[in-house]
């Protein structure tokens, strides 16, 4: 799939979610379980969906007639120092989630929430911790 | 890790927009390696020795930490 048929494939696929998702919320007459948030799910995805395709439809054709400004704009994607800063920041970000997940728990624990709830954090924190562990080892072996 | 990035390029009366073109780096990094805030990776700091028609060690100066 090339850059354009993908900005127009997710701008119509957000398009078509958004119209379902406004259907959906009109025309369900006292919905029921998982159907009572699907309509503004659909809404929700629809809307980012729509609008990342759109932004991304205008910023090609605003920098197709120059060369110069695609070319800076590239530059500045694939500065090494502005990568090294990205991937700082992310790893910055990636610690302090990790305390934050962990109070998270604490507190939920301590708060007496539904157990289903403070499983599926527990979960997904250990699958984030899963996914460092794994990547460490991945870089490990590829360095 | 210090540089004569600075004083290469002002020899040369290159501006840094022009060097971060060359280099196909941006001016911000240009800057921050004149400064010393940033070291490069090996690769640019070859690109940068290449550049100026020089050695990495005539560039860049290696100094121990104590």
């Amino acid at each position: 799939m090339t850059r354009k048929t993908r900005e127009y494939f997710t701008a119509v696929i957000g398009l078509l979610l958004l119209v379902v998702g406004l259907y959906l919320a009109k025309n369900v007459v006292e919905p029921q379980g998982f159907m009572r948030a699907l309509p503004f799910v659909c809404v929700g995805l629809g809307c980012g969906a729509f609008g990342h395709g759109v932004s991304d439809i205008i910023s090609r054709r605003a920098v197709a007639e120059h060369p110069d400004i695609q070319k800076q704009i590239d530059v500045e994607k694939n500065d090494e120092r502005n990568i090294s800063i990205s991937n700082r920041a992310k790893a910055k970000a990636f610690d302090v989630m990790i305390y934050v997940f962990g109070a998270l728990m604490v507190s939920f624990a301590l708060m007496g929430i539904d157990m289903v709830a403070v499983l599926l954090l527990v979960f997904s924190y250990l699958f984030v911790e899963g996914c460092a562990i794994r990547y460490r080892c991945k870089y490990d072996k590829e360095m | 890790m210090k540089n004569r990035l600075e004083e290469l390029r002002k020899q040369r009366g290159i501006r840094q927009e022009d060097l971060a073109a060359a280099l196909e780096v941006s001016r911000q990094t240009v800057g921050s390696l004149e400064n010393g805030r940033y070291n490069p990776s090996i690769l640019l700091a070859f690109k940068i020795a290449r550049y100026f028609g020089m050695s990495v060690e005539d560039v860049f100066i290696y100094e121990e930490e104590k």
